[in-house]
């Protein structure tokens, strides 16, 4: 996987999605960039998760369209691979095979490349069941980049994780994005991860986007610098609720962004 | 070394104990006499007997038409079963339409319909072909339906989004996902085959097991009647111990089939 793929120009244009008597989506526009990484924040039940699910097609939204390089999206995504909380692999295939899902020719050599890019390799003969949760996500980003995907949604993959298989689910994710140049959306209640890989962050309050936040900081992020406490600070607060004003340290970081 | 025969017979030899104790209380109960001998053969005599029938080449012949009777209404019960378990479970129009009936049908013992089945197919071998298809039916069927009904949505979800095609998620999600609960009707209809076929070989067939036993009473050859109920256990446990390999290969990739 030398090659750089091209990112996927994404826009969502006034999505509005109701399920039965409960509003979810109010009329959301979004634009990524090719190549872009954008993170998705929220309380839970704010409506992120179907917004990922109509830009995947796996819902339609009731009025709004979303453009994938300027074509209108109809039925299922094709350009777009999801990587969901649970890693869905299929319990009766070994690693391999569920890494070579629904690809058709060639794909065994394919489908060890992308298992040794995650790092996994080894484990191309193991039954699902016998894989720690980390190890099951990181075939799932496996199967899921193997047909180089130009554009990736990912729907809180890392939340069932412990935190240090987390971290390191993220660094791994952020060299394969810098490596792959995807257009990638990550949905997450993790605003720690949300600052640490996205290049904006968006924040989806009662099924509008409230707040969006282009993170500037360098790559490789360190967690521990002043500007990311202050950015993640920040966001977090906004999305409890607290009010800027009473936060005098908040001043200073709206001068950082 | 003392240990060792300790750990084998705590582990292995145990479970015959009972068996062989029986065993010999019984051919001693008899040989004295204790039990009349027309009620109750030796285990000697059972096994000369088996032995008889054996060279004779009537035990083979038999055994192969039971097991022809048997199969045959597994095949055609279950397959129809299994055919109609997966429409149903993946189209709801049709379980809407199928389903309620067969559930009424279903309460209905198989064995009940023996007199209305020998009038309509007389006393030959559709009727017992008939019967056990009927018997094997219901498990594959609820089965199937069962489990397709109940495979992880969200794996079919999954295989929409990593493009996979209608024929492709049926065969790699839908019916291994089935398979667990497809395999346990299986072996459930396997107890039904053996029960329904017993019943029904005894109604005027003119070979197979359940002959035997019946014209073994009539000439009071209670060794042979004997036999013949071993024959049909060691069939049974055959059926059942065939149908536990199939799951051991089949799912294979089950937490429950691991070693650990």
């Amino acid at each position: 996987m030398d090659f750089i793929v091209q990112g996927t120009h994404l826009i969502a244009q006034g999505i509005k999605k109701s399920f039965a008597t409960k509003t979810v989506l109010r009329g959301v526009d979004l634009e990524a960039e090719r190549g872009e990484f954008i993170a998705i924040v929220g309380k839970s039940g704010c409506g992120k998760s179907t917004l990922l699910r109509l830009l995947a097609g796996l819902d339609t939204p009731d009025t709004g369209m979303v453009w994938i390089d300027g074509n209108a999206l109809q039925g299922q995504n094709k350009v777009a691979r999801v990587m969901f909380q649970d890693a869905r692999l299929l319990p009766w295939k070994k690693v391999l095979y569920n890494v070579g899902l629904g690809v058709k020719d060639d794909w065994k050599p394919r489908a060890r490349e992308a298992l040794e890019h995650v790092g996994l390799l080894d484990r191309e003969n193991e039954w699902p069941a016998v894989l720690s949760g980390g190890e099951r996500q990181r075939v799932a980003l496996a199967r899921a980049l193997i047909t180089r995907p130009p554009l990736l949604l990912l729907d809180e993959p890392l939340g069932a994780l412990d935190a240090l298989t987390r971290i390191e689910m993220q660094q791994l994710l952020e060299n394969l994005w810098l490596e792959h140049g995807f257009t990638a959306l990550l949905i997450t209640h993790d605003v720690d991860e949300a600052v640490a890989l996205a290049d904006r962050v968006i924040l989806i309050e009662e099924g509008q986007i409230a707040l969006d936040v282009p993170i500037t900081l360098s790559r490789p992020r360190h967690r521990g610098s002043a500007e990311f406490a202050a950015l993640k600070g920040r966001i977090l607060n906004r999305v409890m609720g607290v009010n800027d004003d009473r936060q005098p340290s908040l001043r200073v970081l709206q001068s950082v962004v | 070394m003392l240990k060792n025969f300790k750990t084998w017979f705590s582990d292995y030899a145990v479970v015959w104990l009972l068996p062989i104790v029986i065993l010999f209380g019984w051919q001693f109960l008899v040989q004295f006499e204790v039990i009349p001998r027309r009620m109750l053969p030796m285990p000697t005599e059972v096994l000369e007997t088996a032995w008889k029938l054996l060279q004779s080449g009537e035990l083979f012949k038999h055994i192969t038409v039971s097991a022809q009777r048997a199969l045959t209404g597994l095949l055609i019960g279950g397959g129809i079963a299994f055919i109609v378990g997966l429409v149903n479970g993946m189209f709801s129009p049709s379980e809407k339409l199928i389903d309620s009936t067969l559930q009424m049908v279903r309460t209905v013992p198989n064995l009940a319909l023996t007199p209305l089945v020998i009038l309509w197919f007389g006393i030959g071998d559709t009727a017992r072909i008939f019967l056990i298809s009927l018997g094997v039916f219901f498990p594959i069927y609820l089965n199937t339906f069962h489990g397709v009904r109940y495979v992880d949505k969200g794996l079919i979800e999954m295989g929409r989004t990593y493009g996979l095609s209608r024929w492709g998620l049926f065969t790699q999600i839908i019916l291994p996902g089935a398979l667990p609960s497809i395999l346990v009707g299986l072996r459930y209809s396997l107890g039904i085959m053996w029960l329904t076929l017993i019943v029904a070989e005894t109604i005027a067939a003119t070979a197979g097991i359940g002959f035997m036993t019946q014209s073994a009473r009539e000439f009071m050859q209670i060794d042979v009647m004997f036999f013949a109920v071993i024959l049909y256990a060691m069939l049974g446990k055959l059926a059942d111990a065939t149908a536990k390999t199939l799951e051991r290969r089949l799912l294979a990739w089950h937490p429950n089939y691991q070693k650990a």
